[in-house]
């Protein structure tokens, strides 16, 4: 009954022509321009708009087939299918991927947009150089070559640490792997990415609790919740498609939907509940329920027993927060939060879920913990329609992350120990004396990296003051929008002070125009994830693989490929591409899965092989949209996508976990327990008590209690290791015996063998509520650093000022100054719809540029009346550190009074003047606004050095 | 023959534009017109609800009885479609129109309107199906290709239903069992009068 | 004089202040909030459904409440419910009513013209002329005169061509019709305008009404009681002038709100603009029927004075004997009551011999 689209339609010439006139020489703009039907500058274009629609012709040979090829939406971690309608290589459409368990052929405005990255008018279309304050067109051979001569001279003369290697979480899992091993290789730790600005708080926060530090069960697990509750998550804007199956439980369950938040977001439009908090309050109110909860003994006592550790030293803490000083501290009456916590007791198993509100803080990862707290007490762990789900950003953040782009750890969380180097040389197939030759020291190749929210500090700081050899000199950003990061002004004052600037992502990005200088700055142009395949992890760690849509449109190129060239050119290509297979300069994708596979045993990164997941897109529609199990067909009882871990290696099978620590599955099907990762006793300070399960094991365990996790020894004690391959005996005897464990077991029979006998590799324990190493060991409220409640110093002041991650961190120092008077108004941030990220992208997209074309503040009406600001003018938005943007007002009740909001995804303006004259021709993006973080000031967690984006001071005046 | 509506589901539509995005991805509507766009009441404000709308395709269309060139018609199952060739661009439709769903470029010198745009249904127009013709003047034509609209097909929440009047009644229907209570479905009364008692 | 040219000037000010006052900023985030309520009430309820009751909520929206948009100028509006009644008035009575009038006028001035007869010269062709309009005068009413009708011709083919014109010859060939005449209505509509100030610039003087207006009005313009003295100007053609004058400025204020869509984001305004535009051209289109009849085959002489600009002595003495006598210091015959009008005015002119 469906037939085909027929190919008269198809736009192609829109790309073809464009591609003509690269081929001819520079690019004239106007015929850019006049292609979008755009005048210049785009805003307000709809006046000179001539009439008609944008001009398109046949594309050739007309008759040619439609192919549909299957790509994953580049946008957020939901991880929509998108439908691509192909002919003649030209992308002519998009059809709904009604197939997919995830979106069931659903989109949000940039899903539902995401052909226009195939026209790429706003592009970035061939490698560009700055020369006198002029952008310059050069060849790819001539930027390599040039980007690695003075790479090599300041590895020379300041050693390889001087060059930070900013990732993306826009690369897929291959291109993150390869990113991650070309820093390894050029032989420094300063590499990192978006995870670090976005949940890095939770993957710490959570991994120290419970062992991994993701999502615990899927999008569409939330339809067997029972209740929902939301912390400084907006889904709506920043997820829409996850609000489908939130919108299925509400309506199906009835489920009560609560929506904590300092907004009344569109979210809590949606909500039955919505409490209104202080910004950078959390830890007070999950305390603030907890004592409900505790004071009418609604936790869940037996499960605390068997699965949960330390929660007698959370109560003397959350014993506090009576409901008075929960009102003082966070603004919401007791009433009001006892209702919630009666709500949440009475409706379980009910799903937590957290986002950028949460994690962003000084004190993020005392929020993320509390979340866990919260959830261990009701028992919602490990339950299929409880969890904590915890949204993730972009669309492979999940994958980057669990691929350690970071400057803290090697591929799958193995850390920088010296075991971990060894391991991952074992994978790689080179000496480990090799990797060490590279760094400047062992010590260095052993320490923390500079974090990408610090990397400012690394060019600026005095060199004295850090624990390398010399500043950083030169920075990579590879598919990163500076915007995205606070503290603005110092940020041009790094750009301009650094000796080499390389830009690689497929559009300029702010990156190219916020600093004023004259030369060495190059732009090379990367392709789209459209126009290159590869895996990509979803925020339920399920792998999803794309096809290619299209081939790279004008000279960009893949992430990987270009990858390859740097290692080529930098010396180490060989060795680092060692079992990959190279055709002309691109990298094979599927051998590098291959590669990552043989590595990943932590988190079960192994089972997922490039056949399978090709499998898995192929036969998407024999998934449940609940489940996410096959239900028959060739994949029967698999999860979609393999959720990891997905244990042993592709032959075993493991059908991937839908849901963390659920033990009402056996191991081998996708259940789990809590890791054994903290020892097995706690320390003295905190009772030496047992760490392991009490009596909580997953179904046909046959070790019916806790046990550690799994070493060779462990096997021989249980009598198991007979079951071994020989193959697997030799490598385990070689590598270290006994002592050999199922993380480092690189033929996986440890974990095959535990599996079969119903056991969980990592080992069965509780859950640690105290986490004794980090500064704050039980979840503690700090009053952020530039706050306005001068009278909650003396109980809930911030940390002592300290050192991380190689830099001086400032905490007191600041907090002691009262910067109340002049900035009362406490400033917050965060997402539109339309947008994405920094926006260089989406504010690249007419179809999306058209809906937002303002920076704007929303500020309440009444602070505006107060302040004599009428809707619509032109305010200042100023912070402490005396950096201020220009900014339209909107006036609303959506935050509340005293608070200000802004909308992150906007840049190309720079405190009050436009720059747009500085991006190379014709690729400047439809829409420039102030970017919120020219404003954003100082403040990073104490664990993890995420950004503080969400609760800072500013006044407000008339423009 | 079934009688083909619109119905967005103001508990679910969270303003998220999909519907716009992908009408002008689909259809290529260029910037300054949008067949079909987001409302949001009480915006900021408790009681916020959002609503996609475009043409609903009325039954006793007002557009079709003001047209001074009489260039709408009714395919049929019911979807409202005109005829760019006819249309002179008065605006009378864009006057008549309860839901605003009249869009005209700028022509000429003096800013005055172009031919109309308005939602297709995705049921292009009088050219010939498929045309290279129907494209340029009418966007896509899905609903030759047996498919419903690509707003409602690609909603994020499944807010925007399309299609069979009763199927989509009764997939609402069901949704308002489910939920224990409904607001209404919201502009049927007017636009397909009799049809349904909200 | 300078009467004249401040009511000119008021007048072209007037248009001014239309256009500009339609003209609404335009914010792509327009105020969500129009009431500046208490937040601290949002703060420990758990209401996100807001204080309205549902079917309330839902009302107010059939009734035309507005919401926002960042889609489109008029996007907020979800329901214009004035829409229909728009589309009503404009069925039921403006289309119907107006052909009908049309008609009923056209069928009035044939009864006339068979039961009166054309209004001959009593005295006959004195063969002496006077001169009545100059140069000027007389190309503005031309210049008016044409695009009146075209933009009647224009304006009648796009109000009723759908009823009267399209069953006739086809929807397409119609469409070519209605899409010409569209295009000459809106290129010619501002000339409109033009000519307008430009005939109220000269016309104005002696058209402002005196007693003996009265008195004519009493004499029903001399068809009862007698002959009825006028001036330059009779009672008929003042109201015809100010008619033009009144309507004409309706019609250009609606017809530019109208031509230039895009100054103006309201709607209900743009509504207003075409009941108005339509009523108020109907009208005019009607008495102009009328001064078309008496001015050609209605009045024997009456033509002259807008074509050669020189009115026989006799028709003068008949029809505007009192601005005879002005322009003449000669007492007309048919003279009844004295009275000095624009003898400054027109001093100047004097009568020319054959």
């Amino acid at each position: 009954m469906l037939r085909k689209k027929i190919g008269a339609v198809a736009n192609g010439p829109r790309l073809s022509s464009a591609l003509k006139e690269m081929t001819k020489g520079t690019v004239d703009r106007r015929t850019f321009l006049k292609r979008s039907g755009l005048a210049v500058g785009g805003i307000g274009a709809a006046a000179t708009l001539a009439g008609g629609r944008v001009q398109k012709a046949h594309a050739a040979g007309s008759d040619a087939k439609v192919e549909l090829k299957k790509s994953v939406c580049t946008n957020c971690s939901v991880g929509c299918t998108v439908m691509a309608e192909v002919q003649n290589g030209v992308w002519i459409g998009q059809e709904p991927g009604f197939d997919s368990p995830f979106n069931l052929g659903a989109h949000c405005a940039k899903g539902a947009a995401a052909r226009e990255a195939a026209h790429g008018d706003r592009r970035l279309k061939y490698p560009t150089k700055l020369v006198d304050g002029k952008w310059k067109r050069i060849s790819w051979d001539d930027a390599i070559n040039e980007i690695g001569d003075k790479m090599l001279d300041i590895k020379k003369t300041s050693g390889p640490d001087s060059v930070y290697w900013l990732g993306s979480a826009k690369h897929n899992n291959e291109q993150a792997y390869l990113f991650r091993k070309l820093y390894a290789f050029w032989g420094s730790n300063n590499g990192d990415h978006q995870a670090r600005i976005c949940h890095s708080t939770t993957v710490a926060g959570v991994a120290n609790t419970w062992g991994y530090g993701a999502m615990t069960n899927s999008y569409n697990d939330i339809h067997k919740s029972k209740s929902m509750i939301l912390f400084g998550s907006n889904p709506t804007e920043a997820h829409p498609v996850a609000m489908q199956h939130l919108m299925k439980a509400k309506e199906n369950n009835n489920a009560p939907l609560i929506v904590v938040d300092p907004r009344f977001t569109r979210t809590a439009a949606k909500a039955t509940e919505f409490v209104r908090m202080r910004p950078g309050t959390d830890v007070p109110v999950v305390w603030g329920i907890l004592w409900h909860i505790f004071e009418n003994g609604w936790e869940d006592k037996e499960y605390i027993r068997q699965r949960v550790w330390g929660l007698q030293y959370v109560k003397e803490e959350v014993a506090k927060w009576t409901p008075e000083e929960t009102e003082r501290v966070t603004g919401i009456p007791g009433r009001q939060l006892k209702r919630v916590a009666r709500t949440l007791a009475n409706n379980r198993p009910g799903t937590l879920i957290w986002c950028m509100g949460g994690t962003q803080h000084t004190t993020g990862n005392n929020n993320t913990r509390a979340y866990c707290i919260l959830q261990l007490a009701l028992g919602n762990i490990g339950k299929s329609g409880g969890g904590a789900n915890i949204f993730r950003g972009h669309d492979n953040v999940q994958g980057a992350t669990d691929f350690c782009v970071l400057s803290h750890s090697l591929p799958g969380y193995y850390g920088l120990k010296k075991g971990s180097w060894k391991h991952w040389a074992r994978v790689w197939d080179v000496d480990y004396e090799y990797l060490k030759g590279n760094f400047a020291s062992e010590k260095l190749m052993q320490s923390k990296g500079i974090p990408v929210s610090r990397w400012i500090d690394g060019v600026l700081e005095d060199k004295g003051n850090i624990d390398q050899p010399d500043n950083v000199r030169g920075m990579v950003f590879w598919g990163h929008a500076p915007n995205s990061q606070t503290r603005g002004v110092e940020m041009k004052k790094a750009m301009e002070k650094l000796d080499l600037m390389v830009v690689i992502d497929p559009y300029p990005t702010v990156s190219a125009v916020m600093h004023d200088r004259k030369d060495g700055v190059y732009l090379l142009p990367a392709s789209t994830q459209y126009e290159t395949y590869g895996s990509v992890t979803a925020s339920n760690r399920s792998l999803q693989w794309r096809e290619k849509v299209i081939e790279p449109v004008f000279e960009s190129l893949p992430d990987h490929t270009i990858m390859y060239k740097f290692a080529k050119k930098l010396g180490f290509a060989d060795e680092m591409f060692k079992h990959i297979a190279i055709n002309n300069d691109e990298p094979l994708i599927e051998d590098v899965t291959r590669e990552f596979n043989k590595g990943m045993w932590t988190i079960g990164y192994t089972g997922q092989t490039p056949e399978r997941l090709k499998a898995h897109m192929k036969y998407q529609h024999t998934f449940d949209k609940t489940t996410l199990q096959a239900r028959g067909g060739p994949l029967d009882g698999e999860y979609y996508g393999l959720p990891w871990p997905c244990w042993g290696t592709g032959d075993i099978k493991h059908p991937g976990t839908p849901n963390l620590y659920d033990p009402s599955k056996p191991v081998a099907e996708g259940g789990l327990c809590f890791r054994n990762r903290f020892g097995l006793k706690s320390p003295e300070k905190w009772g030496s008590e047992n760490l392991l399960a009490d009596g909580s094991y997953p179904v046909d365990s046959e070790i019916k209690d806790g046990y550690p996790e799994f070493t060779m020894a462990m096997l021989k004690k249980l009598g198991w290791d007979k079951d071994l391959t020989d193959t697997e005996r030799t490598f385990i005897e070689g590598l270290a015996g006994d002592k050999t464990n199922w993380k480092v077991d690189l033929t996986g029979g440890i974990q095959r063998v535990a599996i079969k006998h119903g056991c969980a590799p990592f080992g069965n324990a509780k859950a640690r509520t105290v986490v004794w190493n980090f500064p704050d060991p039980i979840p503690t409220h700090r009053e952020p650093l530039y706050t306005n409640r001068r009278d909650l110093m003396d109980k809930y002041a911030t940390y002592d000022d300290k050192r991380a991650y190689r830099l001086p961190t400032l905490y007191a120092s600041i907090q002691k100054n009262d910067y109340s008077k002049n900035y009362p108004i406490i400033l917050t941030s965060g997402r539109l719809v339309e947008y994405e990220g920094g926006g260089d992208e989406s504010r690249s997209n007419p179809w999306l540029a058209e809906l937002q074309q303002d920076m704007f503040v929303e500020i309440n009406i009444a602070d505006a009346n107060d302040l004599g600001i009428r809707e619509g003018e032109m305010v200042w938005v100023e912070t402490p550190e005396k950096s201020k943007i220009k900014v339209k007002a909107m006036l609303t009740e959506r935050v509340g009074k005293g608070v200000a909001f802004l909308p992150f995804h906007f840049g190309g303006h720079f405190q009050g003047e436009d720059r747009r004259s500085k991006y190379p021709e014709g690729a400047d993006p439809y829409v420039l606004g102030e970017a919120a973080n020219t404003a954003m000031t100082y403040g990073y967690d104490s664990v993890t050095q995420m950004q503080e984006t969400k609760a800072s001071l500013c006044k407000i005046t008339r423009a | 023959m079934a009688r083909m509506k619109f119905l967005c589901d103001a508990e679910r539509c969270i303003e998220c534009n999909a519907c716009v995005t992908a009408c002008k991805n689909e259809h290529e509507v260029p910037w300054g017109i949008n067949r079909r766009r987001v409302v949001t009441l009480s915006d900021g404000k408790p009681g916020e609800r959002s609503i996609s709308v475009a043409c609903m395709h009325c039954s006793d269309a007002p557009c079709m009885a003001v047209c001074p060139v009489d260039c709408f018609y009714q395919t049929p199952d019911g979807v409202v479609l005109h005829n760019k060739d006819l249309c002179i661009g008065c605006g009378y439709c864009f006057f008549a129109c309860p839901f605003g769903a009249p869009q005209y470029p700028q022509a000429g010198n003096f800013g005055s309107r172009g031919k109309m745009d308005k939602c297709t249904f995705c049921a292009g127009g009088p050219d010939a199906d498929h045309s290279a013709e129907e494209f340029k003047k009418y966007g896509r034509n899905r609903m030759a290709e047996g498919k419903l609209p690509i707003c409602a097909e690609m909603c994020s929440t499944k807010a925007l239903l399309a299609g069979d009047g009763n199927i989509v009644s009764n997939i609402y229907r069901e949704r308002v069992v489910g939920r224990g209570f409904g607001s209404g479905a919201w502009g049927w009364g007017r636009a397909y009068p009799g049809s349904v008692s909200n | 004089m300078m009467l004249h040219r401040l009511i000119a000037a008021i007048f072209f000010i007037a248009l001014m202040l239309v256009s500009v006052t339609t003209i609404n900023a335009q914010s792509v985030r327009p105020p969500g909030n129009a009431v500046n309520q208490s937040t601290d009430e949002q703060i420990g309820t758990s209401n996100t459904l807001g204080p309205d009751s549902q079917s309330k909520y839902w009302h107010d929206l059939r009734q035309g409440k507005s919401g926002l948009s960042t889609t489109g100028r008029s996007g907020g509006l979800l329901i214009q419910a004035q829409g229909e009644q728009w589309r009503l008035i404009r069925k039921n009575y403006i289309i119907k009513y107006s052909g009908w009038v049309l008609a009923a006028v056209l069928v009035i001035l044939v009864l006339f013209f068979l039961i009166r007869g054309k209004i001959r010269l009593k005295g006959g062709r004195s063969g002496q002329t006077i001169s009545r309009f100059s140069l000027p005068h007389r190309t503005a009413h031309w210049f008016m005169a044409s695009i009146f009708i075209m933009l009647g011709l224009s304006g009648l083919i796009l109000l009723l061509g759908r009823t009267a014109l399209a069953p006739l010859i086809g929807k397409n060939v119609y469409s070519i019709f209605a899409s010409a005449a569209m295009q000459g209505h809106n290129l010619f509509g501002p000339l409109f305008i033009v000519a307008l100030v430009w005939m109220y610039y000269l016309f104005v003087p002696g058209n402002f009404f005196k007693m003996v207006d009265l008195k004519w009005i009493l004499k029903g313009g001399g068809l009862i009681g007698g002959h009825a003295s006028a001036g330059h100007y009779n009672f008929g053609e003042k109201v015809w002038f100010w008619a033009v004058a009144i309507v004409g400025l309706l019609i250009s204020i609606t017809g530019i709100i109208l031509e230039f869509p895009w100054l103006s984001a309201n709607l209900q305004l743009l509504q207003i603009s075409t009941i108005v535009h339509a009523i108020g051209a109907v009208g005019l289109i009607a008495f102009a029927l009328g001064h078309i009849y008496i001015g050609t085959i209605g009045m024997e002489g009456a033509l002259d004075s807008m074509t050669t600009g020189d009115v026989d002595v006799n028709w003068a003495k008949e029809h505007h004997d009192l601005w005879y006598e002005e322009v003449t210091g000669e007492k007309s015959a048919t003279h009844d009551q004295g009275e000095t009008g624009h003898a400054q005015v027109y001093s100047q002119d004097k009568i020319t011999g054959v």
